[in-house]
């Protein structure tokens, strides 16, 4: 007899609102590993440099604070993933839609904007930041979307920048807009608060400086851990929307047309409209990400979010993580985050620098190689600060012999999306 | 000033401006023309060429007329120089993705472009000098006469400007003379109609893909050297992405892969570009982005109105 187990729950009287949370969690079992992981983190990456180990711990985890530019800009990596990766269509100007929602929170602070004033709640902002960044996708993508291939990446190009020249030279923005605009310190003297607005003992403020520090229990968060956190819970939110939209008829109407889209339409799918649709959702969630972006950092400049070098980095970031995976982005952006910290010129945040000080010695450092050339020489002029280099051919390797990227060739090993495989073969594991 | 002279000025330098994008852009038609590939590292050949001129000229040349045979030298020398790289590069890499979907080249070269410009960095940093400033000492070598100005019906012309129409107008006429007037030139153009008719007829194809490359990406480094002598541009790693958004737009504006398209496309940016810049230094629009702002409103209207771009085949854009 065919009845559906729900049916015979609920003939059982079994709880069916638990039933369905188990099976929710036992679905998501790859994303409850994943956050509980970067939940632990800052916890872990603590503990682990107290123990010290001769600062190797320091030297091979990234900071808290890079972890948390690694939610927002990775963020912005998988809204771009979600256009280009799913549908095909290469949004070269992406970084428009980043600066869209960076600028306008800043704005908002700064009262520049009519009809919301300077204390409007963050959260409200930056939703309005997402909801700008949405219509500025539309009004570009009904223009773009006649175009495909090279000319829709050129053509969102050319709107970016002209975004970026505008915003690079308008001078309604600051007295000095090209070095970008800050938050004013009096008319928004108070950091961004991420929370529910307008109740109070629901937020916390973020940002490396201003944020709010928190006691609880034995835990005793800084600004920097309570940043992390509050920006990476709305990136999870944000994640998790995005997740189930790719993985709805929608999403997969987005997979037909990067396959075929001829065949898409033929089929009698208006891929017009839901194209217009996915880059809206993509634009929404890229103006979050410049929101938070702006928020965390207090200012935003326009070579720092409008400039076309910032789409590189998002493409980048999709490459190494896998195109057409909506989580691979973010950990693309680790990765090119962690080899940046590594080999940074200052090892401010440990890295290979400190490490090398350490464990070599100056005879080494000082031993010549070529012309005089030292070993410590050869260093510095070819490793430190020069991550870019290293991470231009892990790139172009990628393009070439890994194109699916570091999750996309771990689904084609699973044989199927990382989070879908996953509970299968933990179950298998039990038996 | 008289209206004679608005337009003597406005004429001249937009003729010189036109000249810089043709340049720029040159090679970049060219090798979408015959392989289809969006070259992104287009901008970073022409800084790599702008730098490699540069070092000719600081190392080598005197003054007066002396430097400017030593620029032909320079020049043509950046130009063979960038164009092996731009073989190695075709042979190397790009050779593997021509069955792939085109956003793969753009990715590809992309990828080239973040190697070659931290390379660049690298090494001009150990030379001890700063990869975001313009070079000055390369600047410098530049003849004190080229800098001279002279007034013609009450507008002013320099002779730098004259010297860069001039190499735009030759460069120009030396790749169109190529293309339709040696045997060569038919080879391509008829790859570029045609590629695997082009096979069929025995034509080894491969080959041609290679030198078409080359040639594109030694004309980049060509357009580098006189780069290099404008006080505008002037050498720096900053350059390549500089030089490559205009000569995107060039090159769409024109229509991807048509020859005439682009040289009609620099010479149309050139002039608008010419007449911003008239208009925001006479204080008749304040706005100071304006010349480069409305160069990429050209681009976005021109896939507005007419995505093919002006010479482009109607099959080439949209779909």
């Amino acid at each position: 007899m065919a009845i559906s187990t729900d049916a015979v729950d609920a003939q059982q009287g079994v709880d069916t609102t638990e039933r369905w949370i188990r099976q929710y969690a036992h679905d998501h079992v790859a994303h409850l590993l994943v956050v509980a992981f970067l939940g632990a983190y800052p916890l872990v990456y603590s503990v682990l440099t107290a123990i010290g180990a001769g600062g190797v711990f320091e030297a091979f985890l990234p900071k808290i604070e890079t972890m948390t530019a690694v939610f927002y800009f990775g963020l912005f990596a998988m809204s771009f993933d979600f256009i280009s990766g799913y549908t095909g269509y290469l949004s070269f100007g992406h970084a428009v839609f980043y600066g869209a929602g960076g600028y306008f929170v800043i704005l908002v602070a700064n009262g520049k904007v009519p009809l919301l004033p300077p204390e409007t709640p963050f959260m409200v902002s930056v939703l309005l930041a997402g909801v700008l960044a949405a219509l500025v996708a539309l009004a570009i993508g009904s223009v773009s979307f006649r175009l495909s291939g090279v000319y829709f990446a050129m053509i969102t190009l050319g709107f970016a920048q002209v975004a970026y020249v505008f915003m690079r030279d308008w001078e309604f923005l600051g007295s000095n807009p090209r070095d970008g605009v800050a938050v004013s310190n009096e008319l928004h003297p108070n950091a961004f608060e991420i929370g529910i607005p307008g109740v109070d003992a629901l937020n916390l403020a973020v940002g490396p400086l201003r944020g709010d520090a928190v006691e609880w229990l034995f835990l005793d968060l800084g600004a920097t851990e309570v940043s992390y956190y509050m920006i990476g819970l709305v990136v999870l939110v944000c994640y998790l929307a995005m997740q189930r939209m790719v993985h709805s008829p929608f999403g997969r109407v987005l997979v037909a047309i990067r396959e075929n889209e001829e065949r898409a339409r033929a089929v009698g799918y208006d891929t017009y409209r839901y194209k217009m649709a996915a880059f809206a959702v993509s634009g929404f969630f890229a103006g979050v990400a410049g929101g938070l972006f702006a928020a965390f950092r207090r200012s935003v400049s326009p070579d720092n979010s409008l400039y076309f070098l910032v789409t590189g980095d998002a493409l980048l970031a999709s490459i190494i993580g896998g195109f057409g995976t909506l989580a691979g982005p973010l950990y693309g952006r680790l990765f090119d985050r962690g080899v940046r910290e590594f080999l940074s010129k200052t090892g401010g945040g440990g890295g290979l620098l400190p490490l090398l000080r350490e464990y070599v010695p100056p005879s080494v450092l000082d031993t010549g190689i070529v012309n005089g050339m030292t070993v410590g020489q050869s260093i510095e002029t070819f490793l430190n600060g020069h991550a870019s280099l290293y991470l231009g051919i892990v790139f172009v390797v990628f393009v070439l012999y890994v194109p699916g990227g570091l999750l996309g060739s771990l689904r084609d090993r699973l044989g199927g999306p990382v989070a879908k495989r996953l509970p299968a073969y933990l179950r298998n594991l039990r038996k | 000033m008289s209206a004679a002279g608005t337009v003597v000025d406005v004429l001249v330098s937009g003729l010189a401006k036109a000249s810089l994008y043709a340049m720029m852009a040159l090679g970049l038609t060219l090798i979408f023309g015959l392989l289809g590939v969006l070259n992104f590292a287009h901008g970073s050949l022409t800084m790599l060429g702008a730098y490699a001129a540069g070092l000719l000229m600081v190392t080598f040349a005197g003054s007066g007329f002396g430097a400017l045979v030593w620029f032909l030298v320079a020049g043509l020398t950046a130009g063979v120089l960038v164009g092996g790289l731009g073989a190695a590069m075709e042979v190397a890499l790009i050779r593997k993705l021509y069955d792939r979907p085109p956003i793969y080249q753009i990715l590809l070269t992309f990828g080239i472009t973040l190697v070659i410009d931290e390379l660049a960095r690298i090494v001009v940093l150990f030379y001890g000098m700063q990869p975001q400033t313009d070079w000055q000492a390369a600047l410098g070598t530049k003849p004190s006469f080229i800098a001279d100005t002279f007034a013609v019906l009450g507008g002013t012309v320099s002779h730098l400007e004259l010297f860069e129409i001039l190499w735009g107008v030759l460069t120009v006429v030396a790749v169109w003379a190529f293309l339709n007037r040696t045997r060569y030139g038919l080879v391509v153009r008829a790859g570029s109609e045609d590629d695997e008719m082009a096979a069929a007829l025995g034509i080894d194809v491969r080959r041609v893909f290679t030198v078409v490359f080359a040639l594109g990406a030694g004309l980049a480094g060509f357009a580098g050297a006189l780069l290099m002598w404008d006080p505008a541009w002037a050498a720096s790693v900053p350059l390549a992405s500089e030089t490559l958004l205009p000569a995107f737009v060039v090159v769409i504006v024109g229509g991807l892969g048509s020859f005439r398209g682009t040289v009609v496309a620099a010479v149309i940016v050139g002039m608008v570009d010419a007449l911003m810049t008239y208009l925001f230094d006479h204080a008749i629009i304040t706005f100071s982005g304006l010349p480069e702002l409305t160069v990429f409103l050209i681009l976005v209207g021109v896939l507005v109105v007419r995505p093919q771009g002006i010479f482009g085949l109607a099959e080439v854009g949209g779909h």
